[in-house]
């Protein structure tokens, strides 16, 4: 049940980041996102949420860091 | 087949879900997919408006309807991998095949994604933007492929009643098919949408 909805979730957001791009804010909306699909398939599709604190602490830091330079660069 | 609940207590640091050895190859496989896309925005800053013309001529629809069908394949993925916890495999085997079906639709996609940008004369040397188009899809999709590999061995071995198929391998074989939607996940925005 939980996987079903986070596949809702992760269908709505990949529809809302093609409707947004071009848009004004658009790369920080398209980013943050991006951070928020990554953390649910990790989490939840990958059983994440189960594992060590050290993994999960990681792969987020991770994941915000490239999505933080991406945004620095880009702008 | 011995596909019963591991006794793997998942707080340990050296059993993440799936085991050790595929989440070193997980945060390598992110670290360098991660290092070409800001390549690519880095030079995509240098030259903006060749970029931006090359970004429009990519078919959104197409990524869009990729994007999709990857995320519904790691679902589908992921209620295998609770079903095989459940001993219930044959329902394991169904939703591994969905799996495969999604995928191979993702590289059928892909493919004909390639193909009209064969058509148009847009290749690895055209410029800059398409040489990191090329680069950076062209690995996801062998990633696919060979995710898909696994995949495919995994179901014949349910399919078979195969006794050594461990529950630890299918988590690992399916931490590798998510991995190849977490790499499509930073692709997307990246390639499709911010130029």
């Amino acid at each position: 049940m939980k996987n079903r909805i986070v596949l809702l979730l992760l269908l709505l957001f990949t529809l809302i980041t093609a409707f947004v791009s071009g848009k004004q804010y658009a790369l920080i909306v398209i980013l943050l996102i991006a951070d928020i699909k990554l953390f649910l398939v990790a989490f939840q599709f990958m059983e994440l949420k189960k594992a060590h604190l050290f993994w999960r602490i990681t792969l987020s830091l991770l994941i915000i860091l490239v999505t933080m330079s991406l945004y620095i660069l880009k702008n | 087949m011995s596909m019963t609940e591991s006794k793997t207590d998942y707080r340990n640091i050296f059993y993440p879900p799936g085991g050790i050895l595929i989440w070193i190859i997980i945060f390598l496989e992110l670290i360098t997919f991660s290092l070409g896309l800001l390549a690519m925005v880095y030079y995509g800053k240098a030259e903006s408006s060749l970029f931006h013309a090359s970004s429009l001529t990519l078919n959104l629809n197409i990524a869009i309807v990729n994007t999709v069908v990857l995320l519904s394949s790691s679902y589908f993925m992921a209620t295998a991998v609770q079903f095989t916890k459940e001993e219930n495999t044959k329902k394991a085997a169904d939703y591994t095949g969905l799996t495969i079906i999604f995928g191979l639709l993702f590289v059928c996609l892909k493919t004909f994604d390639y193909y009209l940008k064969i058509q148009a004369g847009e290749f690895l040397t055209t410029n800059t933007f398409y040489a990191f188009f090329w680069m950076l899809t062209a690995f996801h999709l062998i990633h696919v492929l060979i995710g898909l590999s696994i995949l495919i061995y995994f179901y014949v071995a349910m399919k078979r009643g195969k006794e050594t198929l461990q529950l630890t391998d299918m988590m690992a074989g399916a931490a590798f098919w998510h991995m190849c939607d977490l790499i499509w996940l930073l692709l997307f925005p990246v390639i499709y949408l911010i130029f």
